[in-house]
Formats: C-alpha cells, structure tokens, sequence
C-alpha cells in the first residue's frame, strides 16, 4: 500500500498541466474561478479544444479513439483541469451517450454520431426524466410507436439540461406496456431539428435557465436511431450508471472551491474568527476524506484486485461537500451576499458592486447548489441502493 | 406565565392575515418583486390596518401595542413574504420613544403612525459585517443640528424612505442620527435582494441630521434588537408556511405508485422540520417577551432566540426544497422563494453564527428562562 503517484503517473500529471495551462483560455477560467456566467460558447469552445486533442472522449476505448489512460491518469487528467479552472465538459454527449453507442450501437451509428461528440461540435442533451417519471424513472410515458420504419414519438420530458443549446437528444421511451415498465423502455436518438420537437426553458431559483421541458409531438424519428434492441432500453441506461466514474465525487472541483473559500474568508475578514474557520476546518478534513475515498476507487479499479463497494457514497458525499463550500461562502460574505444584480454576476462588467466584486455570485450559487442532492438520483434513491448493498 | 393570546390579539392577527391572503398572493407578489420590490400601495394598506403605528403610543397617534402584538402581526407577515420594510418603521419608533428628545417625536412619530413617513435602519457598512460598534460614518454638529458623512449599504428601501437612522461617530463616540432625505442623501444606487425586496446605498454627504442619542450603541443595539425579534417571528410565519407547502405536496406527489408521504425515511424529515419550526416558535416567543426587558437581558435573549431562528430557517428551508425534488428549485414554483426568504433572514441582523458567539461569551454558570 502506497499513498503517492508513481514516477509515471507524476510525468502524466505534469504533461496534462503544461498542456491545459497552454490551452486553457484565460477569459474561460477567469469566469471559472470567478463563478461568473458561462455562456453556450464558452462551453462549447472548451469542449472543442479538448476535442481537437483527442481529450474530450478520454475515457473513450482507444478502438474508438480514446487515448488509452487508466483509471488514475483519467482522475489526474480530471484534478489538473479542475485546478485550473476549466469549464465543466458537458457530459451527456463524451460521458453518458458515447458509451452507450460503443457498447450497444451498430457500427453506422457509431460511425454516424462518435465523431461529432469527440470532436465537441455536437451538442447532445439528455431525455429522461418526466413530470411524473422522476425518482421512478422507469414509470416513464414517453411513447415511441412504431410505425413502418419509423418511430412517432409523443411524451414530455423534463429537467433537460442545457436542452435549448442540444442539437441532439437520446431519450428513454416507451415502446411497450406489457409486463414490468422496465422491460418496455427502449433508447432512441433524436435530432432536436426534427418537426414536433419543442423546448421551453425552465427558470430555476438563481436566475438561470439550466434546465428545459422537451415536448414530443407527433416526432418522427427513422428505426435506425434505436439503440440496440427495442426494450432493452433500460439496460443500457443501467450500464452507464454501473460505470459510475469517480468524477462524480467532484472531488477536484471541491479541492479548487475549498481554496476560493479560504481567499474569500480572508478577504471578508472571518479567517480570524475561530468559529468561521473551524467550520472551514471540518470541511478541509470532508474534502481530504472524499479524496481518499476517491483514490480507493481508483486504485482497485486500477489493480483489479479488490472490488469496492463504496463508489454510490461518492456522489452523496460529494453533493453534500458542494452544497457546504457553497454555503460557507455566502456565509463570509454575510449581507453582502443579499443583493441579487444579475449583471454583476457575468464577467467584465464595470459597474458599482455592493459588497467585493467576490460576493455577488455567492447567494445564487448557494442556492443552485440544492440541485445536487436532487439530481443524478437523489441522494434518498443513492442512500436506498447503498443501504442494500449493506443489508442485503 | 401564560401564552394564549387575547381576543384582540386574535383579531389582529386575522385582520392582517385576510389582508395577505387578499392583496399579497404569490403571484401578486412576484409583480411586486418584477415591479422593482416594494409597493406603496402595500405599504399604505398596512398603515392603513394601523400597523406602522403599531408600537407609537397613543399620545403621538399610535395603537399603543407592545411586542406580543408586533410578534403575531410580523408572523402573518412573514407567512406572505411580504416585502414592505413595516418591521423598520417599528425599529424607527421603538428608538425615537426611548431615547429620542421631545421635538424630534413630536416631528416624526405621527407621521410615522399614520404611514406618511417611512424611516429605515441605515447601518450597514463595508466591513462592518455584523460588529455594532465598526462606525465609518462620522458626524458634525452645527449649532443645535449635525451634519453626517458616511457610506451605509443594504438600506432596505433606500430610495422609497422618508429619512434614515443612521449610526455616525461624533467626537470619537458613537451615536444615533435621524437623517431625513435631502440634497445630501444619494439613495440613486438601488437594487433588490436575494428574496426580491428593494434596497440601496445610501450615501451622505454632510447630510442634515438630527441626533437621537450620543449614547449610540444603546440606541442602535435596541434598533437592532427590535429589528432581529421581527424577524425571528417572520421566520416562524414563514416556516410554517413553507412546512405546510411541502406537506401538501408530499400527500399529493406519486412516485412508485403510492404518495411519497407514505415514504418512513421522509415522514422522519417532516417530524424534523415540525421540531424546528416549534423550536423556533418558542424562541420567538422568548425574544418578543424579553423585548421590554432591561437592555442586556433583552439583548441576551434576542440574541439566543435569533441563533435558533437561524438554525431552524436554514433547515426549513433546505429540507422543504429538498424534499420537492426539481420542482424545488425552480423559480415558477413557490417554495424556492420560501427558501429564499428564510436564507436571507437567517443573514440579517447577525447570522447563527454572531450570535452565537454573544450567547457563548455571556453565559453563566445557569440558564433557562427564568434564570
């Protein structure tokens, strides 16, 4: 048992860090560790600097393209971007659609759609979750009707993020209604062009529209868009969630915050009170502990000797560190933190803060954050599957 | 020791909670909060219910009523999420009545009472976080008058007030000025708040003032403890309305075909938040009847109430949107405002945090209510 990098792994580290400081823009991570708005472009021009390297499908199989890193170099590839303040990839296309496509897709689908997601141009969206279909996922309505060599697509989907910039959507329908719904859920793409596709913006609590209805009326969808077989939709679906990534634990992103937290303490002047900075303290230990719990996984994934258990604990806790470094900002900014000027809280803007320019996107984040112990299953449905593994 | 209220406090509280439920929907509020986050309108009603007189005795053209009286009138209040600074004429009354020289009441508290006058607590500066006694702000005097000079933030209403409370240092000590608006008060700089209320800078430049107390700190820790029992019974409104929301809510949400209010786990959570919204009843109670008391056992006591509003608004509120699921977390629906609301309580006046640390550094060798 050893804590530190291999000799290799530390070469990595630092051929990831010369290149991401190389090409990393700088009005991107300004806006990064800022907390400042990002907008469709800058998103996606991270995604395609990455793409143009080979890097935005880094856990891709190197059939495929990817470039071939284990389990640690994936996670240091992860911690240097996060440490110097890139954009979050947006993972429904790299992340979540691409490996279904290589696993399950023919191989015109992945000649068709892999390229456009590793190189960033296309931007995919996720269709899952219904007004009635959230927690229960698979009581999903959404029908998908086949109709000669078509599908005609009639349903709802909700909770879309980032669905207005989507050129592309993968969705879980239904496609039968016999015998359990999880048997009569098939995975089919959709081109957010086609006639009967409508997206309308929800508005959450800070302000932002992060996340959209999508209204399928009547969409024609060509049979060749199935993934894999009809009904067996929810599978793949499982698949990727099986192939949970430690990424999850955002553990890098915290390491960053925890840093930003402490420079916004000080400049608020609450470093010096001892209440404050033991709070900061136990979060420091939170942090150090959710890594360590990290690099366990990491390490079994890596030896193969050991199989863990532990990686559904890694989103709850990593949730709960987001929302708690985003709390204690706000917290050192105290009132400061009250007033909600919109402008203030996008980069370059010249007019007269309230409080330090630090503290007006303090509040909106803290409350965006609620978000994380909602989405990517709930922390109630992670804590059920954690307790089964545990009770059996 | 009794804690049944009066029929006529009973009535009180019914008459203001009909005018919420008329006037102040969430719907109507949210035009208020698009329309810039207060409304005159809203502001005249509630004097016009006798609330802006609320604590202005009766010789000056009040009702004459005390804190238990301004305890329920702010729960109501805090049940809407109403916006108007009411709680802020109070704060402006209670410290003119205590320490204020005759002609500045007799000038002031009437219009007060009748809702001409809207006076708010200035005091906020930066760098002044929560601490009482960081002053920038300086005074002058001329004559029998003073001229104050300084920068105070987060003025609730700043550009809708009449005049402004405002700590300033004279002569190396602290005291309380009563600046109306003039040509030196610039209140152009105005914004709204995290819960959509309107706010603003203040800033004075050898301002017209009329001084309140030289003993400033008093007359601003009584401004403040006032200001801080209103918000700890608007809290406890609030909270109840928040729990009530997501209540309704979970008896009506399906997941797994059954109402997710049957969920144990969840059903735990419910009881929970009851035990904060209770614990933070009690603790309203407390501060609003401590509010007469002698200055430190009224300032320990709002102090110890105000932590565990804080605490109980915090958890409230991140459970109540937790428990929503999305919907929580979305602007078009309620209980994000809610959530909004009780966050930006728990940051005014001294967080959990402050005041803790004045509990901690008085404490005795025994406590409870009565010791």
């Amino acid at each position: 048992m050893d804590l530190a990098f291999t000799p290799e792994e530390q070469a990595f580290r630092q051929q990831v860090r010369t290149w991401v400081q190389a090409h990393l823009p700088e009005h991107l991570s300004h806006k990064v560790h800022n907390a400042l708005r990002l907008s469709r472009e800058d998103m996606q021009a991270w995604a395609k600097i990455l793409g143009a390297k080979g890097w935005l499908g880094y856990a891709w199989p190197t059939q495929f393209g990817g470039p071939g890193w284990n389990a640690v170099q994936k996670h240091l590839f992860e911690e240097e971007c996060a440490l110097a303040g890139s954009p979050r990839v947006v993972p429904f296309g790299p992340v979540m659609v691409a490996p279904v496509i290589m696993a399950f897709g023919s191989p015109e689908q992945q000649q068709r759609f892999l390229p456009g997601i590793a190189s960033g141009e296309v931007w995919w969206s996720q269709g899952y979750s219904e007004p009635g279909s959230g927690s229960d996922l698979a009581s999903l309505k959404t029908r998908a009707e086949r109709v000669g060599d078509k599908y005609i697509v009639n349903g709802q989907k909700t909770w879309t993020t980032l669905a207005q910039f989507g050129d592309w959507i993968f969705c879980l329908v239904r496609t039968s209604f016999e015998g359990k719904p999880q048997t009569g859920i098939s995975f089919l793409l959709i081109d957010m062009k086609s006639p009967g596709v409508s997206v309308r913006p929800i508005k959450l609590l800070d302000g932002e529209c992060e996340v959209n209805e999508v209204w399928f009326d009547n969409v024609e969808v060509p049979a060749e868009n199935l993934v894999g077989e009809e009904n067996k939709g929810w599978n793949y679906a499982k698949y990727l969630l099986a192939h949970e990534r430690t990424n999850i634990a955002d553990v890098n992103r915290a390491k960053r915050e925890l840093e930003r937290l402490k420079r916004i303490a000080k400049a608020e002047g609450v470093w010096d009170d001892m209440r404050f900075r033991d709070e900061i303290a136990k979060l420091e230990v939170d942090v150090i502990a959710l890594e360590m719990m990290v690099l366990r996984v990491l390490s079994a994934e890596k030896s193969g000797k050991q199989s863990l258990d532990i990686a559904g604990l890694l989103k709850i806790r990593g949730s709960e560190i987001q929302q708690r470094y985003s709390e204690l900002m706000m917290q050192a900014a105290g009132p400061f933190s009250l007033p909600f000027i919109e402008e203030a809280m996008a980069a370059g803007w010249q007019g007269n803060h309230v409080g330090a320019a630090h503290c007006a996107p303090l509040a909106s984040t803290y409350f965006n954050m609620r978000k994380t112990t909602i989405y990517g299953g709930s922390n109630e449905v992670q804590r059920n599957i954690v307790a089964q593994t545990v009770l059996g | 020791m009794d804690f049944d209220f009066s029929d006529d406090q009973a009535q009180l509280r019914e008459a203001v909670l009909k005018w919420v439920e008329k006037a102040y929907s969430f719907e109507a509020r949210r035009s208020a909060v698009a329309a810039g986050g207060f409304s005159s309108q809203a502001y005249q009603a509630m004097a016009e219910l006798g609330l802006s007189g609320l604590y202005v005795q009766d010789a000056y053209g009040g009702m004459n009523m005390g804190p238990v009286e301004g305890m329920l009138v702010m729960e109501e209040l805090g049940r809407g999420m109403v916006m108007e600074p009411i709680a802020h004429t109070w704060i402006s009354t209670a410290v003119l009545q205590a320490f204020a020289p005759e002609h500045l009441k007799t000038e002031w508290l009437p219009r007060l009472a009748g809702g001409e006058a809207l006076l708010v607590l200035a005091h906020h500066e930066k760098g002044g976080r929560y601490h009482l006694d960081k002053c920038q702000a300086t005074a002058k005097q001329l004559g029998q008058s003073w001229q104050v000079t300084g920068h105070k933030s987060l003025v609730p209403a700043a550009d809708q007030a009449h005049g402004f409370v405002v700590p300033a240092t004279a002569n190396g000590k602290q005291a309380l000025f009563l600046v109306p608006r003039s040509a030196s008060t610039d209140t152009r700089h105005v914004y709204q708040a995290q819960d959509g209320s309107r706010m603003g800078e203040l800033h004075l430049q050898d301002a017209p003032a009329q001084c309140i107390s030289t003993d400033g700190l008093a007359a601003l820790q009584l401004a403040v403890d006032v200001g801080a029992t209103a918000l700890c019974a608007e809290a406890v409104g609030l909270m109840e309305k928040t729990l009530a929301i997501t209540v309704d809510y979970m008896n009506t949400r399906k997941q797994f075909g059954v109402a997710i209010s049957g969920f144990q786990s969840l059903r735990h959570r419910v009881a929970d938040m009851k035990m904060q919204l209770e614990l933070g009843r009690s603790m309203s109670y407390y501060a609003s009847l401590k509010l007469n008391a002698t200055a430190a056992e009224r300032s320990l006591a709002v102090s110890r109430a105000k932590f565990q509003i804080g605490r109980s608004a915090r958890h409230v509120g991140q459970e109540a949107v937790q428990l929503h699921g999305g919907i929580g977390v979305t602007d078009e629906y309620i209980v994000s405002h809610c959530f909004k609301r009780l966050t930006q309580i728990e940051l005014s006046l001294g967080d959990s945090l402050n005041h803790l640390g004045l509990v901690s550094a008085q404490m005795q060798d025994t406590a409870g209510v009565f010791a």
